[in-house]
């Protein structure tokens, strides 16, 4: 969740000092952000160090690359426990520390860390440790010239308010990298629900990266309704509805294509042809 | 009321075609007389569903004699006529929503005064394009005429358009009848286009059209046009353009300029558009899948669109009101 003092930031944009929030609302999401993170840093040979629950994690964006050996260092938690059963900061935080001093005395120019935090709530007292030990990292990432982390927990393990005081201990959310970007259009990935955001202006000349975009988010579906939030769409041409119904009605016996947030320009054109012009659309939130 | 149920036309065997026949009447008598059974013929069969579309000072006197008859079956015509190409969608979802039931109709077109010849003559090739969008729906339409007001170019366009006529209870073929596309064709034929005396001009290369959006935008704004009406005619000049350089010759551009009351734009390229018709646009399509989706919403979007196909090249102009 953002806070005022939160900022935005695609994952493959964050610099050194970010220490950033992914409260990942299922593992297709977790595993889109975390991999783009990784595969990024093994390719620019970036020190990754991943904390994980345990060492039998798979670590995303693994797939296809080739690293260079002692990229990757993988740090279970599994240790990270007081006496009594309860979580440990003092553990975490000294694996880190090591690790990072680690690193550094290595020739890596950047030092990417991230760490799955959710396995804590499970412990007693988890949540109030955490967040002692996230306001810890927060002091250690934020100065540092070399060091960007991203903390991931699953969001459906939080309760509101455990969310906003999670997202206070940072100052960076992390977002999916956009599918397509540039001055007039941008793409991104949602997760929940799962579909597709877009910004700025869609026309003829970028019909085609909205359907590739499309069709990745339908070939990993598993036929549920896709999303379209278009809450920052300030144009959309009658070509991407032809697009839509399109792909909506090649997809005919699955979900529907739901249209969400519609804007004015928009909403005025479905009113002036009517919904069933564009059978296997459908409006969603308004 | 002696009068009974003018005698249906003579349709073919097996599925009723449409009906679609001009009712001349001369004042509030004559009206009732064919009016009250043609409504109650169509509420006493369990196939039908009654619209009944008059003018107001019509209403009233009509509803009195069917006190059982839904209230939403009756409907001022002042406020459903507005707009030729949108009467025309509304009236085609009407068919949809009440199929398998078919639509019986009491239609009758509002004919304005202060209308320039012009927009009566697209009102009259509203009343022609009936005849090809509801072809094959079963619906039956009689369209009462005022012929104690109406000028006889407006009762021309009466029997031009309405294969049938209804007269004195009396039921025959309008020999003046003249089909769809050859009326539009005529339609076409008279209209003017008078080049602006001051326009601006933007010519239009790339594909990326955002910054034509934003010219018209910003002198739609200029010239007192806001709101939906500025979007849509963004979304209009738009698709236009988009078509033109899709499947036009360069040069494309757009020419603006004001006549009066109205804003117009103008995209043109020097493309031949060699398998228009005049009914291009005119016809609903079915889905935004069907070819014609893009002008017919176009013509939705904005108060006129006026395309012409020459082989000087292809002129799309869309006019709103300010």
């Amino acid at each position: 969740m953002e806070t005022l003092s939160s900022v935005r930031r695609p994952v493959r944009e964050l610099r050194p000092g970010d220490h950033a929030w992914l409260a990942y609302s299922g593992e297709d999401e977790q595993r889109h952000v975390v991999g783009s993170f990784v595969r990024d840093g093994l390719e620019a040979a970036h020190k990754i160090i991943y904390l994980a629950g345990s060492d039998d994690v798979d670590v995303p964006g693994m797939h296809g690359v080739r690293a260079r050996p002692g990229l990757l260092t993988v740090v279970p938690l599994a240790d990270a426990r007081r006496p009594d059963g309860g979580f440990d900061p003092g553990t975490v935080l000294a694996a880190l520390t090591g690790e990072i001093a680690g690193a550094e005395d290595g020739d890596y120019t950047t030092i990417r860390v991230t760490a799955d935090m959710t396995f804590a709530l499970d412990l007693p007292g988890g949540l109030g440790e955490l967040l002692r030990c996230e306001r810890h990292i927060e002091r250690a990432v934020c100065p540092s010239t070399r060091v960007t982390a991203i903390c991931q927990i699953d969001r459906r393990r939080l309760s509101a308010d455990a969310r906003t005081a999670l997202a206070a201990t940072h100052s960076t959310f992390v977002t999916p990298n956009p599918e397509f970007a540039d001055s007039v259009l941008q793409i991104v990935r949602t997760f929940d629900p799962v579909g597709l955001s877009l910004l700025g202006e869609l026309d003829a000349s970028r019909h085609t990266v909205l359907d590739e975009a499309l069709n990745k988010v339908l070939g990993a579906s598993r036929g549920e309704e896709i999303h379209l939030d278009l809450a920052g769409l300030g144009f959309i041409d009658l070509g991407a509805l032809n697009m839509l119904a399109d792909v909506a009605a090649r997809r005919s016996g699955t979900g529907p294509l739901v249209l969400d947030r519609m804007p004015l320009q928009l909403r005025t054109i479905m009113e002036t042809v009517g919904w069933h012009m564009l059978p296997g659309l459908r409006l969603g939130t308004v | 009321m002696t009068a009974s149920p003018p005698p249906a036309p003579p349709a073919a065997a097996g599925a009723r075609a449409l009906e679609h026949r001009a009712f001349l009447f001369d004042g509030m008598p004559d009206f009732l007389d064919t009016a009250v059974p043609f409504v109650r013929e169509g509420l006493e069969d369990p196939d039908r569903e009654v619209v009944v579309v008059v003018a107001q000072q019509r209403l009233e006197p009509l509803r009195e004699f069917f006190p059982e008859a839904p209230e939403g079956a009756f409907v001022a015509a002042e406020t459903f006529y507005e707009h030729p190409v949108r009467t025309l969608r509304s009236y085609l979802e009407l068919v949809k929503a009440k199929n398998p039931r078919s639509v019986h109709a009491l239609a009758e077109p509002v004919w304005r005064e202060e209308w320039t010849p012009r927009e009566t003559m697209e009102w009259a090739r509203y009343e022609s394009l009936i005849n090809e969008v509801f072809q094959g729906t079963r619906a039956s339409a009689l369209c009462p005429y005022d012929t104690s007001v109406l000028p006889e170019q407006i009762l021309e366009y009466a029997r031009r358009t309405h294969p049938w006529l209804v007269r004195d209870g009396v039921h025959v073929e309008s020999r003046r009848f003249t089909p769809p596309r050859e009326f539009s064709a005529d339609v076409d034929r008279a209209r003017e286009f008078p080049t602006p005396p001051e326009s601006e001009y933007l010519p239009v290369t790339g594909h990326d059209l955002h910054e034509l959006r934003q010219w018209v935008g910003e002198r739609a704004d200029r010239h007192g046009v806001s709101g939906r009406n500025a979007q849509n005619l963004v979304t209009a000049v738009n698709e236009v353009a988009a078509n033109a350089l899709r499947h036009g010759v360069p040069p494309v551009g757009v020419r603006l300029w004001t006549d009066g009351a109205d804003l117009v734009c103008e995209v043109g390229d020097n493309g031949y558009w060699r398998d228009f018709s005049p009914l291009t646009g005119f016809v609903p399509p079915q889905t935004a899948l069907d070819s014609g989706f893009g002008l017919w919403t176009v013509r939705l979007l904005v108060d006129l669109v006026d395309v012409r196909a020459g082989w000087d090249g292809t002129f799309v102009r869309m006019r709103v009101s300010r």
